[in-house]
């Protein structure tokens, strides 16, 4: 350790025994958990209607607010990769085979697939749509996958898939918000927010939650996919981007060289520490630490994010060439910030809303461009990950916001220029790898035309609670008060998916 | 007591005589009595002893959300009923009989209560027991009771200036602690400048403290800051989070939104002192006052703040029902500190509210008129001083020709377009669609649609926006069938424009469904072309006087206010009679789970009523709110403005007084102003902030000592003042303020100062973020473009507020973002350059001075001699690369021909780190 960082290390312990020490006696020592204020948050009212157990509360400490802390039990997972197609890529065309779908290619839908039924698109009677693919079987477990993927298909024995998904959202944004923080609705905390707060970030110099996106547009519903709601926002996902600053306000003026910087910072932190001395506030030490931290994050978040420096076995292996914002990239860039210690990496991927109003979202022709742009990244990804030996600790899940019809959509009840399927919310694939979750394993059925869950249905909320569970939360006690009631991220619904667990 | 008292008078008396015995005897008796103190008849405390056992014990699973066995200790009346055991388990005044009481006590975990849990301590059985005994009277929770006239303690010492620092001082004392002494000069010019105007004052203000060494000097300061024009500014931009005001709709697409006038009557509504209840009064119901003028109007969009989803195949009815359940949600937490949004789904688990009554209260907010347009109808349109003056022409007109009842509708109709039926509400479409993104009806060749239940009568009009691109087209208006009575036929010229105009329709009587026929002969069979698209239709009254002389000059000023370009705002406007929408509970809060038809109603346990002749809408609701008996306006906004000057609410929980909130440290004191407020102040909020301000509680020195930080280190007793850091707009305002660059412009549509290229990204919104030029990229923060999906970054790295709903409370953190905001962000590097300048400027050639100087405009104090090192040291380091390295010094000042050299460049890396000192980011 260099003197600097020994300094930096007392002073953060000191600021934290400060802060910690106040902070007990305003909360924790109170009889009652009548006190409990938003800055002692725990679970200790009790669920809305479930009961209270003994559970610890997780600590917010306001001067030290992303330092790690250990889960209350014990989880398989210690990070998360979330890989998400924005805009719902078709299961049937991937990951759901229905040779009977086939056979009903281009005939009316039957009513009783319509009636009550409502659709962002379809109006009228649309017409049957056979898949789009060619499926074959698949590792030792025979796991059917279509050729779009031919990278994938070699890695069918170590994922989990879930054939049954199923949302009540039929739109982009809402039904994205679900997905990431509970609710159709913004102003809940995401996922990776709740799991940085619940459980900090093993690297102080980079952000706890990281987000990269690709395909030239954010998804739907905007950074509130990555918002921290009503949590704190020091626990919202902070956007690397591949263009201008990595991290936003991360390089220095144009013209400051580092040894500048250094100098610049060290004046500010004497100055701050005679400051200290006068008025002994340990936010003030606080802020001697944070600007360290920034010094360093200056450092270390740009190396992280800058792949050139990857062997050529890498780039080959996932497809990445630097300086482009792309998903491989991306995929990359999570695998990197992870092994750096990062708890939480989102992936968006824009582009994925097949309805064939167009030939860029035909699922004859650009999607097909689409499935070869995620194929060899994401299934490179697993394999870096199991050979670095960090594939057990990283829990991996590939999703959409929802799935897509067995109907070939008819906008407006005209028919569409190219082939293409609407937005369906009864059921849809996403998988899952890594972080505790069954190998070259298959979870729910969908009926022959791929039209609805026929056993093994899952909610997203299963898949929140799921991912919670791998990381040591039980989701129904990880809450926080916030409008006169204990929140949580799966609200009042979700089931931890065993059935997948290893 | 009486036992008690006798034992004590019989005692002494029998055993007279013997000192000796006397002394033991009455300290058995005092021992007695203590044990009877706490076991026997001292009367309980149901707030303080009984309640909080409930809470954390009982009431998971007998409250709110369960009543498991029929049980329930929510409200009174339901604990004392019958259990699903056919009995009750509490029997006031029968401890030994009631079943609560039983079960406390028992040993075996299966059948004991708390069940499956740890067993109920001897003391919480023992104040149970006698809760019961002494008859189980609730008690009301102190937020919920009337605002009594609270008496100031009698303190009396010289560091008191006035009745805030007796009631802060009684504590100190109760705490063993002692005040610290007042902050120095400069100090508090900076705290009380950065509190009441967010900003630092003009130099002669803050010269005339400086130099002024009589006592009066702060009163003063104080007085001419609250006279600033930018007081307004600084509170709004409290307010604004309240009122979640944001520049966009919200959702996916989340477009830009024209609200701004309604940020600007915040802050003019600050600035004039508006009172308080008349600030209310006009934000909830300003439309329904008589004759409201736009002010009224405009400040409705308080509600109007609320997200609007244009997204495709989104269901209106269900955004325009959240939008709703957020008005009723916002009313609450942000003028009542009550978090009411519990009670949507099932009564509130610890407070008394029930869950029919949440719908009582959404009643209220039903019966507008906006129903999740993506034009978010209604709009005011605000006409300028000549339109004003023609819309007085046509109002006279109509009333001279008609009559007031007429004159009025047709006024109301110019400002607002309404009352207007939504075209995309239409139904039995054929030939016809509602287009992508949920606003118009497309209209194919021998299209037809309904517009169910129109108000026809006296309307002799029809007004429709709309837009026609196919020629010879003729829309047809059928009375109550696809074939029945014509009433009008309208052949649009054609434009391919949006356009509003009116047509003659024929007068009919009653209200009607209206079928609408379109007809085209030049079109081609088959073919599947859109040919019109329709916003929004009005049935009318045409303007009177046909025959008067001077009709036709009427007529054309009519038709112009009705299609001229004006800002608009959203606005609340009330549903016309004719579409009452009914309100019922939503079981478990499920909107499409009707239950019970409710009325308009407040809850019961506030212990205040409606006032008996209060109207049944907003107005009422605006009365009962602002009434003087009302429990809970008057002690959140005391609690807030405390909370915005030293960091902290009395009650911390802004957003919760309730049972559930952290208790006040010093209920009095709020109690106390928030009597005053209303009673002495009349609601002015200057007055009561001046209070605040000029205690010695405020003005105390923030300087910690290992006692205070051992004692009391969250200074909630307040021994010394307050230590915070500035919240995102006071740091951007004092630095252009520090930088010279403030502009002083106020008001208007909001800016977009330096931002990053590829913030903005949305998807199906081409929107772009435009730099501002001139001094619009130097405006005050509370002008910035707030877009919620996407706010200005290095704002909300400072804790900003999303604004997508009401929020009551900023949580302060402290993280490496915020450094590298202060430190790299362009906008702030920009205001250290123009601060290097004014360091220049102002502090002459040495660069000593210089530097001192620079001190001096942040923190009106002499830098000390080791900071001056410190950065003379920093200078040197700069100068010396940027001798050495020319092109450095000309990039990073950004060739600026006034600092681009090794001086000007080394100048402005000290101004960046002088900007970046604890001291400036805290206020101390």
């Amino acid at each position: 350790m260099t003197r600097q960082e020994i300094h930096d290390q007392r002073l953060i312990r000191e600021a934290q025994r400060t802060a910690m020490q106040a902070h007990t006696r305003r909360h924790f020592l109170k009889e009652s958990a009548m006190g409990l204020g938003a800055l002692a948050i725990g679970s200790l009212l009790g669920g809305c209607g479930s009961s209270s157990g003994k559970y610890n509360p997780v600590v917010f400490d306001p001067a030290r607010p992303l330092l790690p802390k250990s889960p209350p039990f014990s989880g398989r997972a210690k990070s998360v990769i979330f890989l998400h197609m924005a805009g719902a890529p078709s299961q049937l065309e991937l990951f759901d085979y229905k040779p009977e779908l086939m056979k009903m290619d281009g005939l009316d839908c039957p009513p009783s697939l319509l009636a009550g039924k409502q659709f962002a698109f379809i109006r009228g009677i649309p017409k049957m749509l056979g898949p789009q693919a060619n499926f074959s079987q698949h590792g030792e477990s025979g796991s059917w996958i279509s050729d779009h993927l031919p990278h994938f298909s070699s890695i069918a024995d170590e994922v989990t898939f879930l054939k049954a998904v199923t949302t009540d959202q039929f739109n982009h944004a809402p039904a994205q918000l679900l997905v990431h923080t509970g609710s159709p609705r913004l102003g809940r905390p995401s996922l990776g927010s709740w799991v940085t707060y619940g459980l900090g970030t093993e690297n102080q110099n980079l952000p706890g939650f990281v987000v990269l996106s690709s395909g030239g547009t954010l998804p739907d519903a905007g950074k509130s996919v990555w918002g921290s709601g009503f949590l704190p926002s020091v626990y919202q996902g902070v956007q690397c981007r591949s263009e201008g600053d990595p991290v936003l306000f991360i390089n220095d003026p144009r013209g400051m060289s580092r040894n500048l910087r250094k100098a610049s910072i060290d004046a500010i932190n004497k100055a701050n520490q005679q400051e200290y001395e006068e008025y002994q506030d340990p936010e003030i030490l606080s802020r001697i630490s944070q600007y360290e931290m920034a010094y360093r994050m200056q450092i270390t978040a740009p190396e992280v994010m800058n792949i050139d420096n990857e062997p050529e076995y890498v780039h080959e292996m996932y497809g990445t060439k630097p300086g482009k914002a792309s998903f491989a990239n991306n995929v990359l860039l999570a695998r990197r910030l992870v092994e750096k210690g990062v708890r939480f990496v989102q992936l968006f991927d824009w582009g994925w809303d097949a309805h064939g109003d167009h030939e860029s979202n035909a699922l004859n022709v650009g999607m097909i461009n689409k499935y070869r742009s995620v194929d060899k990244a994401m299934t490179a990804l697993i394999l870096d990950l199991k050979q670095r030996g960090m594939l057990e600790e990283t829990l991996v899940v590939w999703a959409g916001e929802f799935g897509r019809t067995p109907m070939m959509e008819n906008r407006n009840g005209a028919q569409n220029p190219y082939k293409g399927r609407d937005h369906h919310t009864e059921a849809f694939t996403i998988w899952m790898a890594g972080g505790g979750i069954k190998k070259g394993y298959s979870y729910g059925e969908t009926d022959e035309i791929g039209y609805s869950a026929v056993s093994g249905k899952t909610e997203v909320f299963d898949v929140q609670a799921t991912i919670l569970h791998q990381l040591g939360f039980d989701h129904e006690q990880f809450t926080y008060p916030f409008q006169g009631r204990p929140f949580r991220l799966t609200d009042v619904a979700g089931k931890v998916i065993d059935a997948i667990i290893a | 007591m009486n036992r008690i008292s006798n034992v004590f008078l019989v005692l002494p008396m029998r055993f007279a005589g013997s000192k000796k015995i006397l002394v033991v005897v009455s300290l058995l008796v005092i021992g007695i009595l203590i044990s009877f103190r706490f076991t026997k008849d001292e009367l309980v405390d149901f707030n303080a002893e009984v309640k909080p056992i409930l809470n954390k014990k009982c009431i998971t699973c007998h409250g709110g959300v369960k009543a498991k066995a029929g049980f329930s200790v929510l409200f009174r009346e339901d604990a004392l009923a019958n259990t699903e055991s056919g009995k009750p388990a509490i029997i006031p005044g029968d401890p030994a009989n009631s079943e609560m009481i039983r079960r406390i006590n028992l040993n075996d975990p299966e059948e004991r209560m708390p069940y499956r849990h740890e067993p109920l301590s001897d003391r919480e059985i023992n104040i149970l027991t006698r809760w019961i005994r002494q008859g189980a009277k609730w008690g009301d929770h102190w937020a919920y009771l009337p605002v009594q006239k609270t008496s100031v303690p009698p303190k009396e010492d010289p560091w008191i200036k006035n009745d805030v620092d007796r009631f802060i001082f009684e504590r100190l004392k109760e705490n063993k602690l002692s005040p610290s002494q007042q902050a120095g000069k400069a100090i508090l010019l900076r705290r009380v400048s950065l509190d009441l105007i967010g900003m630092y004052p003009p130099q002669e203000i803050a010269g005339k403290y400086l130099s002024n060494p009589s006592e009066k000097a702060y009163e003063i300061l104080v007085d001419s800051l609250l006279e600033s024009k930018h007081y307004g500014e600084r509170w709004a931009a409290m307010w604004l989070d309240l009122a979640r005001y944001a520049d966009t709709k919200g959702y996916e697409a989340d477009v830009g939104r024209e609200i701004w006038k309604y940020r600007d009557w915040v802050i003019g509504a600050f600035n004039e002192d508006k009172p308080y209840d008349q600030f209310l009064i006009q934000q909830i119901a300003g439309d329904l006052l008589p004759d409201p003028l736009d002010a009224d109007y405009i400040a409705t969009a308080f509600s109007r703040n609320s997200m609007t989803n244009d997204e495709g195949g989104t269901d209106n009815e269900e955004f325009r029902t959240a939008a709703v359940l957020d008005r009723v949600n916002t009313t609450w937490e942000a003028l009542m500190g009550t978090t009411f949004s519990c009670v949507q789904c099932h009564s509130h688990p610890y407070d008394p509210f029930r869950h029919e009554e949440y719908y009582s209260f959404v009643s209220y907010f039903n019966n507008s008129r906006d129903e999740d347009q993506p034009g978010d109808y209604p709009l005011l349109r605000t006409f300028n001083d000549t339109l004003s003056r023609e819309l007085e022409t046509v109002t006279n007109w109509v009333k001279k020709y008609s009559d007031e009842d007429h004159s009025k509708a047709t006024k109301h109709f110019l400002r607002t377009w309404q009352p207007a039926i939504y075209a995309n509400t239409a139904d039995s479409l054929v030939n016809t669609v509602i287009d992508g993104n949920n606003s118009d009806l497309l209209l194919r060749n021998n299209a037809l649609f309904r517009l169910k239940k129109v108000d026809l009568r006296h309307a002799d009009e029809l007004v429709f926006q709309f837009n026609p691109y196919t020629k010879n087209g003729i829309l047809k208006l059928h009375m109550d069938s696809p074939d029945g009575e014509v009433i009008a036929s309208i052949k649009p010229a054609l434009n391919s424009k949006w356009q509003i105009s009116s047509f003659p329709s024929l007068q009919q009587a009653g209200i009607h469904d209206i079928y609408f026929s379109y007809s085209n002969t030049s079109v081609p069979v088959g073919n599947q072309d859109f040919h019109m698209k329709i916003n929004w239709i009005s049935f009318n009254r045409q303007l009177p006087g046909k025959d008067q002389p001077g009709y036709k000059v009427v007529l054309e000023k009519y038709r112009s206010l009705m299609k001229a370009q004006v800002p608009t705002t959203p606005v609340m406007v009330e549903n016309p009679t004719t579409i009452q929408r009914a309100t019922h509970v939503f079981e478990r809060g499920n909107r499409l789970t009707l239950g019970k038809k409710v009325e308009p109603g407040v809850p019961k346990s506030l212990s205040m009523a409606m006032p008996a002749n209060a109207p049944k809408n907003r107005m009422g609701l605006s009365l009962w709110l602002t009434n003087k008996n009302n429990p809970l306006v008057s002690r959140t906004i005391v609690n807030r403005l405390w909370e915005q000057l030293f960091g902290t609410g009395i009650a911390e929980t802004l957003e919760d007084m309730g049972t559930q909130g952290i208790p006040p440290t010093h209920k009095e004191l709020i109690d106390h102003y928030a009597y005053q407020l209303m009673h002495d102040y009349n609601w002015s909020l200057k007055k009561l902030l001046k209070e605040f301000v000029m205690s010695a509680t405020y003005r105390q020195d923030s300087k910690l000592t290992p006692e205070l930080r051992e004692k009391d280190p969250y200074n909630k007793w307040y021994a010394r003042g307050p230590r915070l850091r500035l919240s995102a707009e006071q740091l951007r305002d004092q630095h252009l303020c520090i930088s010279g660059m403030m502009s002083d412009k106020m008001y208007g549509k909001s800016v977009m100062p330096w931002q990053p290229s590829g913030i903005w990204n949305s998807p199906y919104n081409g929107s772009q973020w435009l730099n501002s030029s001139g001094e619009d990229r130097y405006r005050r923060a509370v002008y910035t473009y707030w877009k919620r999906s996407s706010p200005y970054p290095s704002m909300i790295s400072f804790d900003g507020a999303q604004r997508v709903v009401c929020n009551a409370r900023r949580i302060r953190t402290n993280t490496p973002l915020q450094a590298l905001v202060t430190l790299n962000d362009s906008a702030y590097v920009d205001m250290a350059a123009q601060f290097a300048k004014r360091m220049m400027r102002e502090g002459g050639k040495d660069v000593k001075m210089q530097i001192s100087k620079g001190y001096e405009i942040m923190l009106y104090a002499s830098i000390s001699p080791e900071k001056l090192k410190l950065f003379m040291e920093l200078y040197h380091t700069a100068f010396n690369e940027f001798s050495k390295d020319k092109s450095s010094a000309y990039s990073i000042t950004g060739e600026d021909k006034e600092l681009s050299t090794a001086e000007g460049a080394a100048l402005m890396v000290v101004a960046n780190a002088l900007l970046n000192l604890d001291e400036v980011v805290m206020k101390n």
